[in-house]
């Protein structure tokens, strides 16, 4: 371990790797990132890999739209092949309430620059003839969505940032920040204190407990999510499916199999990695009939990880306007994996430039909280 | 070749009745209340089909529908267990290649 460094990272998660990677590429080498467990061992290698730019709030598609142009030219640029695939996102509809929305949400979605469709439930079924589409009112689909494998994403960041100079400690936790009268930060961690100019929290589900370290008060938490997996069958099924008013999400991997999972409204925030046979018995049951080939799979692993909220289902990106020095990027609400190439970029431009450069993240700091909340309804 | 047992010192088989199923289109003897496993490795045939990546032979392992290892098509239905389940009359079973056909 050096002693000293320009920025410390805490969480080596899928953002705290996309954050090292792009200030180790911009030119920043001395990074370190402290995990306390493994790298992606928290929600980045438990979620569902979906990477999405159909969003009911702009920012969040501007931020993905960012994404998948880094998503798509990972391979080249990152050096890793991370099962990315352009199968489109079909947003599936079941209420008439919902649909009025989505038609919103698809005309601000264009604006921005963004390819998206509204099928009728007949197109749908045409081109998906295994969708049981009872029920559905209508769906979105933009082709250029998709989803990867979330493990080989961290980690490809992660060896490219280390190739490029930034140091990875795993099984590392920070237990404090001391902050120096000139103003730089002694980083404890469980091996060791080392200093920092600049601090960042990339710590997912336990954000806040971070950002108390610092004195930070972020308004987030943490809600277990649950998400189980099929055996595999050969790859037919191009589209990840999603429906916010169905409550369910479906991709199949690249091996074949179906990761699927649902939301619980009375799930209680704090951190439970424990799974309920409720959530098999429902899931199950709803899938089966909706995508009739689930019928006869069998469900082959089951377990869960943690949404950090924000109050609006929005990141909350930056730096600390009362502690400064200390940046964040968390509360990402279930979508952190796909946007955090782009959050990865704009954090470390603006540790870097000052301002981030392609993607205007300036309203997605923690002040906009203060005013009432706006919230970002397309969440499972 | 026969590698049924049909003597041993503590077990005792208790057979059913003789029934047909078919191996790809080859006919086999198999006994009622025995696993269409059973009935194939009696009947000299170890390999139930490839591994995925490099097209290995795979068997019959777990023996208890834990692993995967034994799936076939059984009547046109891929990723059926053949150690878990038992012999019908004019059974049709055969080799999966690869990973199961989606039905719907």
């Amino acid at each position: 371990m050096g002693n000293d460094y320009r920025v410390v990272i805490i969480g080596g998660g899928i953002v705290g790797c996309a954050i090292a990677y792009h200030l180790t590429k911009l030119g920043e080498k001395s990074v370190a990132v402290f995990e306390k467990n493994y790298l992606s061992s928290g929600a980045t290698g438990r979620c569902g890999g979906g990477i999405r730019q159909q969003w009911s709030s702009l920012n969040n598609v501007l931020l993905a739209m960012r994404s998948v142009k880094h998503f798509e030219r990972f391979s080249e640029e990152v050096g890793m092949d991370i099962e990315y695939k352009q199968g489109g996102y079909l947003v599936l509809s079941y209420t008439d309430e919902e649909a009025v929305e989505f038609e919103k949400n698809v005309k601000m979605q264009r604006e921005a620059g963004l390819k998206v469709e509204i099928l009728s439930p007949k197109e749908v079924e045409r081109r998906y003839p295994y969708i049981n589409t009872e029920g559905v009112k209508m769906a979105t689909f933009c082709q250029s969505d998709g989803h990867a494998n979330p493990h080989l994403a961290a980690f490809g960041y992660a060896r490219a940032s280390q190739k490029l100079g930034a140091d990875i400690f795993t099984h590392t936790k920070v237990v404090g920040l001391e902050r120096l009268c000139d103003s730089r930060w002694i980083v404890h961690t469980t091996n060791g204190s080392v200093k920092a100019d600049v601090v960042i929290n990339a710590a997912g589900a336990f954000s806040r407990e971070v950002g108390k370290l610092a004195g930070v008060d972020l308004p987030t938490e943490s809600y277990r999510h649950q998400i189980f997996v099929t055996e595999p069958l050969k790859d037919f099924f191009d589209p990840m499916a999603i429906s916010f008013s169905g409550n369910y999400y479906m991709r199949q991997t690249k091996h074949g199999n179906f990761v699927m999972g649902q939301g619980d409204a009375d799930e209680k925030a704090g951190i439970n990695y424990s799974v309920t046979f409720r959530f098999e018995k429902e899931l199950s049951r709803k899938m089966a009939r909706i995508f009739p080939f689930l019928r006869k799979l069998r469900i082959i692993r089951h377990w869960s990880g943690h949404y950090n909220m924000s109050p609006d289902a929005q990141p909350i990106i930056g730096e600390s306007p009362s502690v400064r020095g200390y940046y964040y990027a968390v509360g990402f609400s279930g979508h952190g994996f796909m946007l955090a190439p782009a959050v990865g970029e704009a954090i470390a431009e603006m540790i870097l430039y000052g301002k981030a450069a392609h993607v205007d993240v300036s309203d997605l700091n923690v002040q906009r909280l203060k005013g009432g909340v706006v919230k970002e309804k397309n969440v499972v | 070749m026969h590698r049924r047992i049909f003597s041993h010192p503590i077990l005792d088989f208790k057979r059913g009745k003789p029934v047909k199923i078919y191996f790809e289109g080859k006919e086999i003897q198999a006994y009622e209340g025995e696993t269409v496993a059973a009935a194939l490795v009696a009947n000299g045939i170890d390999v139930f089909g490839e591994s995925y990546k490099r097209n290995r032979p795979r068997g019959f392992y777990c023996a208890i529908g834990k692993c995967s290892s034994c799936v076939m098509i059984i009547d046109g239905e891929s990723n059926v267990r053949t150690c878990i389940t038992p012999v019908r009359e004019g059974m049709k079973v055969a080799r999966q290649h690869g990973r199961g056909d989606p039905k719907w």
